[in-house]
Order: C-alpha cells, then structure tokens, then sequence
C-alpha cells in the first residue's frame, strides 16, 4: 500500500492547471448534485401536487368554488396555474364579448402562456445539468492532457524511464479525467431522468388544458343555445 | 387545502450534494488503491569508455589550474616546513640540554654504584675470612669424633676380651680381676690421654681461631684504610673527569646547535625538494582523472562527428563553436550556437549533430565532480575536425 498513489495525496500533488481543473469540476460536481436534489424534491412534490389537484378537480366540485377556494398572495403552480389562469380569462372575457370564439381564444391564449410558464418552471436548472454532463468530461480530459505533458516534460529530465517515473503523473492526470467522469455520469442519469418526469408532467398539464378548454367549450355552446344560463 | 409552501429551497440540496461529495472522497480514502510499485529496472544504456588518452583544451585548463593550486600548496607548505625546522631546533636545544643533565646523573650514580661495588668486595673478604675459620672448626670437631668413635671400639674391644677371659677361665677370677683392674686403669689411662688430647686440641683450635681472627680483623682494617683512600683518590679523579665532562659537554651543545641549524637549512631544502616531487605527483594524479574525462570528451566527439552532416557549401575556414549543456543522465538540455561562423546552415548542421548524438549516458559513469564539469561545455566545430 503507497501512499503517495491514494487519490487525495495525488490531488494535493497535482500541478496548478490541473488542480484548478479539478477544483472547477467539483464546482461542477457540487453544483449538479445541488440542481439533482432540488428537482428531484421540486418534481416530487409538483407531481404530488398534480395528484392532489386533478383529484379535487373531478371530484365534481363547482369550478367557482374551486377557482375562490384560495388564499390571497397565492401562487398556483402546476395544472391549478393553468386552470386559475384560464378561468380568470374566461371570467373577464364573458361579460365583455357574446362570442365563444373570441372568449376560447383567450382561454387558450391565457393557458398557453401558463403551460409556457410551467414548462420553463419545470426545466429550470436542469440545463445546468446538460451543461454539466457534456462539458465536464472535456474539461477532465485538458486536465489529463496537461497533467501528462507534464509527466512527459519531467520524464526527459529523469535518468530513466522506468514505470516508477511515470507512473505518480500519469495517475494524477488522471485523476482529473476521473473527476470529470464522475461529476458528468450523475448529471447525464438526472438530467434525462428528471426531464423525463418534467416532461410527462408538462403533458398532464396539456392534457389537463385540453380537458379544461373542452369543458369551457361545452359550457359556452351551451350558453349560445341557452344565454340566460 | 393546498399547500403554502410550493417552492424547493435550495439548502437541504446543497447540504445533501456536499454530503454526497464527502462520503465519496471518504470512500476514496478508505479504500486507498494499492498499486505495487514495479522493481527499478536496471540500466537501460551501457556504454564502455575506450582508452586513449588525447588532451583537450578544458582537460589542458584543468591542469594548469591543478599545477597553479599545487604551486601555492607547495609555498604553503614550505613556509609551513620552515617554521616546524625552526621548532625542531628548539627542541634539539632543549632535548641537549636534558641529556647532558642525564649524563650527569648517569655519572653520580656510576661512581655511587663503584663505591657500593668496593663496599661489596670487602664484604666478601670478610665473609671468606670468617668462612675460612668456620671450616677449621669444623675440622677440629671431626677429629674430636673420630678420637671418641676410637675410644669406644677399643672399649667395646676390650670388653669382649674380659668377658671371653671370665667364660675361658673362671677359675682365673683373680687373674680377670687383675686384668680387669689392669684393663680398667689402661681405660682411664687412655681415657685421660684421649682427654688431654682433645683439650690440648681444643686449647690449640681455640688459639689458632683466635690468632686466624685477629689477622683477618687486621686486613679488613688495612683493606678499608686501603679503600677509604683508593676512594678519595677516585672521588678527586671523578671530580676532575666530570669537569672535563661538562667542559666537553658545553661544546658538544654548541656543536650541535651548529649541527641543528645546519640540520633545519638542509631540512628546508627537503621540503622545497618534496613539494616539487608533490606537486610533480599531483600533476600525475590529475591526468590520470583526466583520463576519464578526455575519454567522456573524445566518446562525444566521434558521437557528434559520426552525425555530422557537412552542408555543401561550407567552405573551409569556417569556425562555429556550440555551447552543450547536458542533463544529469546525459540527455541533451540545450545545443546553442555561441560563437557562430557566419554560415547560417553551417552552424544548424553542428547543432544537429549533437542533438542527433545526444543522449551521452556515458556522463553517469564519471564522478560527481567530473559530472558537474561537462554539465556544460563547448564544442568547436570546424570543417573536418571538432575540437
């Protein structure tokens, strides 16, 4: 057992290029596994929250009282933002306008931009993690190139070029390479796993919009035949 | 209903990252890789230095350095020598001057020794005397024995033929008793005679014992009166001889503070003589670890002159001097033109020689010091020759 070879003794070693390599890849490193936490809790808990509200939203609850049923200063987040958001609009736009068109326009306009909202809300950050992912192997990679050139430039001055010689460089250059490989790895599993769920929770929410606007929809035609309604 | 609290902070993350990251590094930590670290391998290059000697330049520049440094050595060292001959006189003086203390000592305790020795012999005499009339004595008592041995036969004789008288004749009582009376008076006869004898013996032992002693008190008085004056006679002569003695002594000191003045010139131009013969053997030693470095010298010389490629246009004349510094191994650190010929691709065809020669490993076999020394040195390059 060598203790010069354990990892942090060839850390400590390194040169300053490829410390500074390393130090920017634990940054990165610390910085995903940030990003990894807070989705993974930020999409747990919206998922949850999606859960709870399609439930009270079919549970055949008044629209009015659901749309009421809030506190002031709240911020709806999810399928509730789109359905507040929608409902705000269909509530301006009906004393305003007899067309059903122009008011499933702005309905659809309103949860557009809330769907828009919660997508971004969803992929927040997890662009970090992208960027992570791809660009952490890179950087390892310079820090092994420049920690073996290194070894190189100090392997001519050496009497001889035994394994001895080489061997404390050549690991501790790579030790970057593993860095980067072991900030990246966690990053690409996250990323697609948390886009996933962001994704398929967009999707909730577009189908939620659909169903939301379809109800509208029903309701205004039924209005047209019936206006006093 | 809903929930107030929709946003994530970001503390439990960035606590729950760090410690993600620390238990790595402590799993690193504990699991140290043993990577078994591989035997040195022995020497790759192995080269052997051919023995001839050719001096160069530097190898001339030591020497003259080397005779310099043993020209001042020999200077020191013959003042040094001229002040230790100045201190071997000293001690000579003072070593003189304790042996003639010596000497006088030596001859007090001669002439005490004779007089013990003189105080001896008539020790002896004396003990002869006395031994001398030991032995008369003891002649004297002999005789007395065998006088008494003498006395007893005859009586134990005389016995025997009474008692065979008594047995032949007892009838003859009166006759025995005659005879008895007869033998016992020629018994006291002789008995008184023997006694007379022995006293008149022992008067005459006794006076003769006497006389023998008186002479010998006698001699032993003249013989002392003859050595208490031999012994005055001697004392005054020693006295005489130890005067001439000093006398001699004194000029003896002189002659040998003559001698070791003369001693220490001479012991000057001894070491005069033994520094050159030094500094003639440090000169020698120097070549010879010159060897060593006229053979590093002459292996790098046919290495550059074997890859040396001379440019077609070089014309002759042309003088390009390359400054070689070598690392520890011998590798090549840098060849760089320090004295150029004028001609550009003259002096890159020289550089290339020796880059192409390079490395020189035999620069490991030579010592430390020689090892420093062609670190860094010229190469002169001209057509047809590197010097």
């Amino acid at each position: 057992m060598n203790d010069s070879m354990s990892i942090p003794h060839l850390i400590l070693n390194a040169s300053l290029v490829v410390q500074l390599v390393m130090l920017l890849l634990l940054a990165a490193s610390i910085a995903s596994w940030v990003v990894i936490f807070q989705r993974s809790f930020a999409l747990a808990r919206a998922r949850k929250a999606q859960k709870s509200f399609d439930e009270r939203f079919w549970s055949g609850i008044d629209l009015n009282e659901l749309y009421q049923d809030v506190p002031e200063q709240y911020e709806a987040l999810g399928a509730e933002h789109v359905f507040r958001s929608g409902f705000r609009e269909f509530n301006r736009l009906m004393p305003k306008t007899r067309s059903s068109e122009a008011v499933l326009d702005g309905v659809q306009r309103s949860q557009r931009v809330a769907l828009s909202r919660e997508e971004d809300r969803l992929n927040s950050h997890l662009t970090l993690l992208a960027t992570v992912a791809s660009a952490s192997p890179y950087i390892g990679l310079f820090g092994t190139v420049w920690g073996i050139m290194g070894s190189f430039q100090s392997l001519s001055l050496a009497q001889q070029a035994t394994l001895n010689t080489v061997a404390p460089w050549i690991a501790e250059a790579l030790v970057a390479t593993a860095m980067g490989l072991f900030a990246a790895i966690p990053a690409v599993i996250f990323y697609n796993r948390l886009s996933a769920i962001a994704s398929r929770l967009l999707g909730e929410y577009e189908d939620f919009a659909e169903e939301f606007h379809s109800i509208l929809h029903r309701n205004l035609q039924g209005r047209g035949s019936n206006p006093t309604a | 209903m809903a929930k107030r609290t929709r946003r994530v902070g970001y503390g439990l993350p960035v606590v729950l990252a760090i410690g993600v990251h620390v238990g790595v590094l402590l799993l690193t930590m504990l699991r140290l890789p043993d990577s078994d670290p591989t035997p040195s391998s022995s020497s790759v290059v192995q080269a052997t230095l051919v023995s001839d000697v050719t001096a160069t330049d530097q190898a001339q520049y030591a020497q003259e350095a080397r005779a310099r440094a043993a020209q001042r050595q020999a200077e020191e060292q013959a003042q040094a020598q001229a002040q230790q001959a100045a201190e071997q006189q000293a001690q000579q003086e003072q070593e003189q001057q304790r042996q003639a203390a010596e000497q006088q000592r030596q001859a007090e305790a001669e002439q005490a020794q004779a007089a013990a020795e003189r105080r001896q012999q008539a020790a002896q005499q004396a003990a002869q005397a006395k031994a001398e009339a030991e032995r008369e004595q003891a002649q004297a008592e002999q005789k007395r024995q065998q006088a008494e041995a003498e006395k007893q036969r005859q009586a134990a004789e005389a016995k025997k033929q009474a008692e065979a008288e008594k047995q032949a004749e007892a009838e003859k009582q009166r006759q025995a008793e005659e005879a008895k009376k007869q033998a016992e008076a020629e018994k006291e006869r002789q008995e008184e005679e023997a006694r007379k004898k022995a006293e008149a013996e022992k008067q005459r032992k006794a006076e003769e014992a006497k006389k023998q002693a008186e002479a010998e008190k006698k001699r032993q008085e003249e013989e002392a009166r003859k050595k208490a004056e031999a012994e005055k006679q001697r004392k005054a002569e020693e006295a005489k001889k130890q005067a001439e003695a000093e006398k001699k002594r004194q000029q003896e000191a002189a002659e040998k503070k003559r001698q070791a003045e003369a001693a220490a010139k001479a012991a000057a131009a001894d070491a005069l003589n033994d520094s050159i013969e030094s500094e003639q053997e440090r000169i020698a030693n120097a070549q010879q670890s010159n060897q060593a470095s006229n053979n590093f010298i002459n292996l790098v010389k046919r290495a550059v002159e074997d890859r040396w490629h001379l440019p077609a246009n070089a014309g002759g004349g042309l003088v390009a001097q390359i400054r070689v510094r070598l690392g520890p191994s011998g590798e090549l650190l840098a060849a760089t033109v320090t004295r150029s010929s004028g001609n550009a691709s003259f002096d890159r065809s020289a550089t290339q020689a020796v880059e192409a020669a390079a490395p020189f490993r035999e620069l490991q076999q030579l010592d430390a010091g020689l090892q420093r020394r062609f670190r860094d040195f010229n190469l002169k390059f001209t057509p047809g020759d590197i010097q």
